[in-house]
């Protein structure tokens, strides 16, 4: 019976939760610049209009272009039922699945398909695109791993699971979760590194990448951001709640309770921080990449004077 | 009856394979008549026993008895667990390589020699055989000297070319440097030892870092780790491209596997410092490499560098392994032994799967340089599918084999965060586990560059226009590497048996099977098949809302030509900006024309970068080689007859001299 209950609630959290946080994040976003906004269900209105759409694929495409974006999702699914990122809903017999080495090198995988779509039509932008975004990764990945592997030597295991179910060291959790929220501001191409919402080929990052898909392709690209805003915004919020001691002492239910909460409070923030900043100018990016990769440095160094 | 008792000894196995080669060596030398195909067969039948010797073979010691000494020694060889992981990998490069070579070497007919190509294989497999069974020093001096030279000759079998001599003697030059660093370090440990063969040694203490120095930089010259690397980059585009495959696969490993039997397995040289100088070299290389490989336009010369990166992730391993056991922590030891190991098997099963691909390119295009090639998936699907699996395994992406070696690595790090006995070993370690990872990046980066430029998008050439798929046997040479990279990666439990054998050499008891905790072959079948239902949702979605093909954004220019493409010089850009101090990375635009301010006729960009090391360093102490040689030794061997019989009457009285002394 409580197997069969979190399974339904694992279930919800990736149709519902993920496109929830987008929706959310645009209406706080819109209301920041005093529109009314679209309602937050909007992406669920999008993604059923675009999976009733019919795709254009450009004429020099070739398979990859098409198993880029359904190898992309099912790797977003994959990560987002194994990472912690609404509190720990999976048994401790799945510990050795939520490795975060195999999960950061899965989703990398799925980062190496998305860049070769993007050169796939023989494009300019996707090309731009791609070799931005492959830059902006090669500048996140030390910092999760970093901090992560700072989380991972206070726990004495590299499995989330583990590394979320007991406490950790209240400082350290303050460093990597900072870390983890501005590499995930990278890695979810959000403001001030890339403008999800920018017009101008010239300026895109992740949207120059996609800017050739259609129909459901596009469909299944825009779920699969949404359920990894989700993975990345809830490790920092599952690694930032664990700074209240008492914490991981909870229950499983109130634990999902108020890490949604949490989720939905970095979203917030994410969304007023996007309405107040200005993007960066690319030359920038790197310098700004470097505050995480200094804290997360930190982070490393408490830990390893710690153990 | 177990298997190995009734195929045997290894040894009689791997007599078998040189029979088989030095037939191969034979025929190429003498006759000219044979078809490559029946050579291949041979090279390959020759393979097969070596395998039948690494895992079905006993482990076992063979004296030759007198009168065969080479230099008063004994010729000994020894087959143990090490050896025969060696054994497997030169196996199992070698058959795709025999299957690829006949395809390949036809379009070079008009311009080297086949047979001869041929005979060079066939003595760069029998001796690089014999460098990993030999037991004592001296048999390993003259095998690791025949290795040398043999693939010195292959290197430069296309010598009518200028560049490609250049190389080979560069590649010359470093192999006789290196292999004097060795004479040097085992003259030195035979001094010490009284003793040639390496399990006689057990030199230890401070007299041991002398010999150990020496041999390492003899070897790391081999194997192309930084600062060493200088000739892997130039000889590796001169080489026809199954050589590079066996040289950039399998050779340099035999010097990965010199270190690990004197320095790791066996504490024949045991000395803690070439522990940290492993690790810091080898993090250095990893890095160096993968950043110039970013910067190369020739296919070729950017897989050579990514061998630079590869070895030092090896070498990373070992030091590890070297750590760990100085601070008495023998899991630590085994697992980066482990990783290191694994990792060295699936470098050569991935670079050799990509050097072959560049050489089925090369065949069918007469291109290297990405910047002319494009839209090879759509002509040559196989390979092209083939190059995306190597090169995902290089990027160490699941649930291929690269990724399994660097976990191990990744684990090891963090056991040395864990256990290691100072702070600042602990944060050294953390900070390797990040610097892994950027080298991790910077390779996905790197390839994605190479597949993006080379396979997709739309041909830049005439040449890569038309292009058409390899023959079946180059393909089926690469789809064997890139199913044994695929396959590797999830068997990885199976490839921890052999490693454990190894790894129990240097602890007590193998505790790999406890480290490797991964769900891996049920991951891969979950992602295949989220994957595969995914798929068929898309193609119902497909079905009833038909997708349709055609230009996209032409904006009304018509169809999209090669020039509005990104090319690999722009896609490097922004990387190569952020490291460019290292190489003095600097982009000039020219603009041309009688008013070019307003209507140029004319643009010009490009990029420039220079590598310090070598312009900095190694000319000019060449060249002052050059000038001490040219100001002095010129002058003594001024090219008279005269001259030369003053110096042997010179000597002979010299030795007369010595003899009535």
């Amino acid at each position: 019976m409580n197997a069969l209950l979190l399974f339904t609630i694992q279930t919800a959290n990736l149709l519902i939760i993920p496109l929830l946080l987008v929706g959310l994040i645009r209406k706080i976003k819109a209301l920041m610049q005093n529109r009314v906004g679209a309602p937050i269900l909007q992406p669920f209105y999008d993604l059923a209009k675009l999976l009733r759409k019919s795709q254009t694929i450009s004429k020099t495409a070739s398979w990859v272009f098409i198993s880029a974006p359904i190898i992309g999702l099912a790797i977003a699914i994959i990560a987002s039922v194994l990472v912690p990122w609404s509190s720990v809903l999976l048994s401790p017999g799945w510990a050795s699945w939520t490795n975060f080495l195999l999960i950061l090198y899965l989703l990398a995988l799925g980062k190496f398909m998305t860049l070769l779509s993007a050169i796939d039509t023989g494009s300019a932008f996707g090309g731009l695109g791609a070799s931005r975004e492959a830059t902006i990764s090669m500048l996140v990945e030390p910092i999760l791993l970093l901090g992560l592997g700072a989380l991972a030597l206070g726990a004495r295991s590299t499995d989330l699971l583990t590394i979320y179910a007991g406490p950790i060291n209240p400082f350290i959790a303050v460093l990597v979760g900072l870390a983890l929220i501005i590499a995930a501001l990278a890695e979810l191409s959000r403001m001030p590194i890339d403008d999800p919402t920018t017009h101008l080929e010239l300026t895109m990052v992740h949207e120059a990448m996609i800017l050739e898909y259609s129909g459901h392709s596009l469909a299944i690209i825009e779920y699969a951001v949404a359920l990894r805003t989700c993975i990345f915004l809830g490790l920092a919020a599952q690694t930032l709640l664990h700074i209240w001691p008492v914490y991981h002492g909870l229950t499983v239910f109130s634990r999902y309770l108020i890490s949604i909460g949490a989720l939905s409070v970095i979203g917030i923030a994410l969304a007023i921080t996007e309405g107040v900043l200005v993007k960066l100018k690319w030359r920038s990016v790197p310098n700004f990449l470097a505050y995480a990769a200094v804290i997360s440095l930190l982070a490393a160094l408490v830990a390893a004077a710690q153990v | 009856m177990s298997v190995s008792e009734i195929l045997g000894g290894s040894v009689v196995w791997c007599g078998i394979a040189l029979f088989l080669w030095l037939a191969v060596f034979g025929m190429g030398i003498y006759r000219r008549q044979y078809s490559s195909p029946i050579l291949s067969l041979l090279l390959i039948l020759g393979c097969i026993c070596i395998l039948v010797a690494a895992f079905a073979g006993r482990n076992e010691t063979i004296f030759f008895p007198s009168p065969w000494f080479l230099g008063g020694v004994g010729i000994n060889f020894v087959v143990d667990p090490l050896s025969r992981w060696f054994l497997a990998i030169i196996g199992l490069i070698g058959i795709p390589v025999a299957m690829f070579s006949p395809g390949y070497l036809y379009h070079l007919r008009h311009r080297i020699s086949i047979n001869l190509v041929w005979a060079g294989l066939a003595l760069l497999m029998i001796s690089m055989v014999g460098v990993v069974l030999s037991a004592n020093a001296l048999v390993f001096l003259v095998t690791w000297e025949v290795m040398a030279l043999s693939s010195f000759f292959l290197v430069i079998s296309d010598h009518e070319q200028r560049d490609i001599r250049r190389a080979a003697f560069v590649y010359l030059g470093a192999t006789r440097t290196g292999t004097a660093f060795l004479m040097a370090g085992f003259l030195w440990a035979h001094h010490l030892t009284g003793s040639w063969i390496f399990a006689e040694w057990g030199l230890s203490g401070t007299e041991a870092l002398g010999p150990a120095l020496l041999i390492f930089i003899g070897l790391a010259t081999k194997a192309g780790s930084w600062p060493f690397h200088l000739w892997l980059p130039i000889a590796h585009p001169a080489a026809p491209a199954p050589v590079s495959a066996l040289m950039s696969g399998v050779m340099i490993k035999t010097a990965i596997y010199a270190m690990v039997r004197l320095f790791i397995v066996g504490n024949h040289i045991d000395t803690p410092a070439i522990g940290p100088i492993m690790l810091i070299l080898g993090a250095i290389s990893a890095f160096w490499g993968v950043i110039f490989a970013l910067l190369q336009h020739d296919l070729k010369r950017l897989l050579a560098y990514h061998s630079v990166e590869n070895i030092g992730i090896i070498l990373m391993g070992l030091g590890v392994s070297l750590i760990g056991t100085s601070y008495h922590s023998p899991i630590i030891a085994q697992i980066g032994l482990a990783a290191a190991l694994f990792h060295t098997l699936n470098h050569a099963l991935f670079k050799s799967l990509l050097f072959l691909g560049t050489g089925a390119i090369d065949a069918r295009t007469h291109l290297r340089n990405v910047e002319q090639l494009g839209g090879l998936i759509h002509r040559m699907p196989w390979t092209a599918t083939a190059f995306i699996v190597g090169s995902a395994s290089i990027c160490a992406l699941p649930p291929l084999n690269g990724f399994a070696s660097e976990w191990l690595l990744y684990q090891g790090f963090f056991g040395m965060a864990m256990y290691g006995p100072s702070g600042g070993l602990r944060f050294g370690a953390l900070f390797l586990m990040g610097w892994l990872a950027l080298i991790g990046a910077l390779a996905i980066a790197c390839f994605v560059k190479v597949v993006g430029i080379v396979f997709l998008g739309v041909p830049r050439s005439q040449q890569a226009e038309n292009a058409s798929e390899a023959g079946p046997a180059m393909v089926g040479a690469q789809a064997i590497l890139a199913l044994l990279c695929a396959v590797l990666g999830v068997a990885t439990t199976t490839v921890l048996i052999p490693l454990g054998n190894i790894t129990a050499l240097i602890g007590n008891g193998s505790s790999l099977n406890g480290i490797w905790t991964l769900p891996l072959p049920l991951l891969a079948i979950v992602l295949i098949l989220t994957t595969g239902a995914i798929a068929i949702w898309m193609k119902l979605l497909s079905k009833a809302h038909p997708s349709r093909i055609f230009i996209t954004w032409e904006c009304g220019f018509g169809d999209l030509g090669p020039r509005t493409q990104y090319t690999a010089a722009s896609f490097a850009q922004p990387i190569s900006r952020i490291f460019g101090a290292i190489y003095g990375y600097a982009t000039q635009i020219t603009v041309g024309g009688k008013n070019r301010r307003l209507f140029p006729q004319t643009v010009d960009a490009g990029t420039t970068h220079e590598a310090y090391l070598e312009t900095k360093i190694y000319t000019p102490f060449l060249r002052s080689i050059q000038r001490v040689s040219g100001v002095f030794l010129m002058k003594l061997q001024a090219g008279s007859v005269h001259q030369y019989l003053f110096y042997m009457a010179l000597v002979l009285g010299l030795l007369i001299w010595i003899g009535v002394h």
